[in-house]
């Protein structure tokens, strides 16, 4: 559980969908901050601080789409899995597949856990919420940012 | 250096009448006696000879790669070599051309011990009389061998094209049915939110057009899942493994436990073999016909009963209900993707169950169908190979 505002980064190239998660994300109590970029390559720069980013803050849940233009989730995931300075941000893939091979090699690649993006509206809703109320509001998250 | 060339044996022959089919004949001869007698019986025969002959093994080897002939004759008992090496360095060259042996003194064991390893026929020296008609049944064994492999090449093109354009459609069902998943879900949940958030403050018109947005696009959400269900199994590797129906019916039982509970279901099953299946694949068809035996039911509870039977190298399976039967005109249209018998109201579902059990049974080697039950309701029935590994758990 955390004190103050949660940092969540949300990595999609729906803006529908983007729109049905800040809605969703909103729906728990848990204050936060909610930063939307469209595609891996931007990811990746708002989490290293790059060019118009360097005044990001550093995220404390991301949630990531797999199937992204420019860069891939999974490629990514395995970035920021590898990267000493990031890897021990949660990730949380949300992404429309149901693949076993999907699933499968986000863990692999050290994903923090998989959700589907439910069919249903209240689904959605009740998944994104439980998710925030568990990363924010009961996980224990690394305090500082670290370099090994 | 000892061929006879092929315009010379034609000049020879065409002072005839009649035009001789053209044969090209390899002699294997090392015998410059025994090759002349060979040739000259061989302008004796039906055929106009262009013939061709070589001594060494390396020779025959070069010659097939360059002029193959219709058919070879091979001196058994060569001096540096057998007959029968001309015999193996044809198949090394994936040539299927007739060898007949011709041989000073040969045995009858001998003879069907060549002809068992491939030799077309065998000629003694001393009845070269019989070489014509040893070489007309050569090109007939091979003519029939021709065709008989063109009808199974061509059998097996068509195999090849259709399971290929059966893939292509697996693959184009599983991608458009995962594709479309994305934009319906955007439709399905703008629409819910539509409704959640709109309903009562425009008029009563546009609430009802939304419900119908919303009603829609749930059920083309769940078509759209069956769709890839039904071509998931299509997708996916069948292991084969040791399976114990009892086990997997159990299992399937268990899992319908809710559904048996409310509808006051009994349902029974007696001895059922083990044998080759895919365990989770055959579950689901299990599961299938039981939930078909509890939601077509009348107005008294359900009764299910399945039972097993050897007929035969396959095991006969049988799921049988008392529920509203089905009339022999339907009795195969069930099976077909989203082919519904009944209204959505009266049944609820899209009608996949029995077309997702039949794809599995016989992707399994099996068959399907649905007969009426005696008293009413249907029985389902299905078989599956019992293969070599099932054992004999007979039901009594």
């Amino acid at each position: 559980m955390m004190a103050g505002t949660a940092e969540i980064l949300l990595v999609d190239d729906n803006p529908a969908d983007l729109d049905l998660t800040i809605d969703a994300l909103a729906q728990s109590s848990w204050p936060s901050h909610v930063r939307t970029v469209s595609d891996g390559a931007e990811a990746i720069a708002f989490l290293r601080r790059e060019g118009k980013y360097s005044g990001a803050a550093r995220p404390h849940l991301v949630l990531l789409d797999l199937n992204l233009p420019r860069k891939d989730g999974r490629s990514v995931l395995a970035d920021v899995k590898t990267d000493p300075a990031l890897r021990r941000i949660p990730v949380v893939i949300f992404s429309t597949s149901q693949a076993a091979k999907d699933i499968e090699r986000s863990y692999e690649l050290g994903a923090n856990s998989y959700v589907s993006k439910p069919p249903t509206l209240a689904e959605w809703v009740a998944a994104v919420k439980l998710l925030k109320d568990f990363w924010i509001g009961c996980a224990c998250l690394p305090r500082e940012e670290q370099n090994d | 250096m000892s061929a006879t060339s092929a315009a010379t044996a034609r000049k020879d022959e065409n002072s005839g009448i009649a035009i001789k089919p053209q044969l090209r004949v390899l002699l294997v001869e090392d015998n410059p006696a025994d090759r002349d007698l060979i040739l000259r019986e061989l302008r004796k025969g039906e055929f106009d000879v262009i013939s061709d002959v070589v001594q060494t093994a390396e020779e025959f080897r070069q010659r097939i790669k360059t002029n193959i002939p219709d058919v070879v004759l091979a001196d058994y008992n060569l001096g540096q070599w057998r007959g029968m090496e001309a015999l193996e360095i044809l198949r090394a060259e994936g040539l299927d051309i007739p060898l007949i042996l011709v041989s000073g003194a040969m045995g009858a064991v001998t003879a069907v011990e060549c002809i068992k390893q491939g030799v077309t026929d065998y000629v003694l020296k001393d009845s070269l009389a019989r070489l014509s008609v040893a070489l007309r049944g050569a090109l007939k064994d091979k003519e029939a061998r021709q065709e008989r492999n063109r009808n199974q090449q061509a059998l097996a093109g068509k195999v090849e094209e259709l399971a290929r354009s059966n893939a292509d459609l697996e693959q184009f069902a599983y991608v458009a049915s995962h594709d479309l998943q994305e934009p319906l879900r955007m439709v399905s949940a703008y629409t819910q939110l539509l409704a959640e958030r709109y309903r009562g403050k425009l008029d009563e018109q546009a609430d009802k057009y939304i419900n119908y947005a919303v009603d829609g696009a749930a059920r083309m959400q769940s078509l759209i899942q069956d769709l890839l269900a039904f071509s998931r199994v299509g997708r996916q590797e069948t292991a084969l493994k040791t399976t114990d129906c009892n086990e997997i019916v159990g299992q399937a039982m268990r899992d319908l436990q809710a559904a048996i509970l409310e509808s006051g279901a009994t349902v029974t099953h007696g001895p059922l073999p083990r044998l080759m299946a895919s365990s989770s694949q055959l579950k689901q068809v299990f599961q299938n016909l039981i939930a078909n035996g509890l939601k077509f039911r009348r107005s008294e509870p359900p009764v299910i009963h399945i039972s097993a039977e050897k007929q035969g190298s396959d095991w006969v399976f049988s799921v049988a209900d008392n529920g509203i039967g089905v009339s022999a005109e339907h009795a195969e249209s069930i099976f077909i993707i989203f082919n519904r018998l009944h209204t959505r109201t009266d049944y609820p579902g899209n009608g996949i169950g029995l077309a997702i059990s039949k794809k599995i049974v016989e992707r399994h080697g099996g068959s399907i169908q649905a007969v009426p039950n005696q008293g009413g309701g249907t029985i389902v029935r299905f078989t599956l190979p019992a293969g070599k590994s099932a054992d004999r758990q007979d039901p009594a």
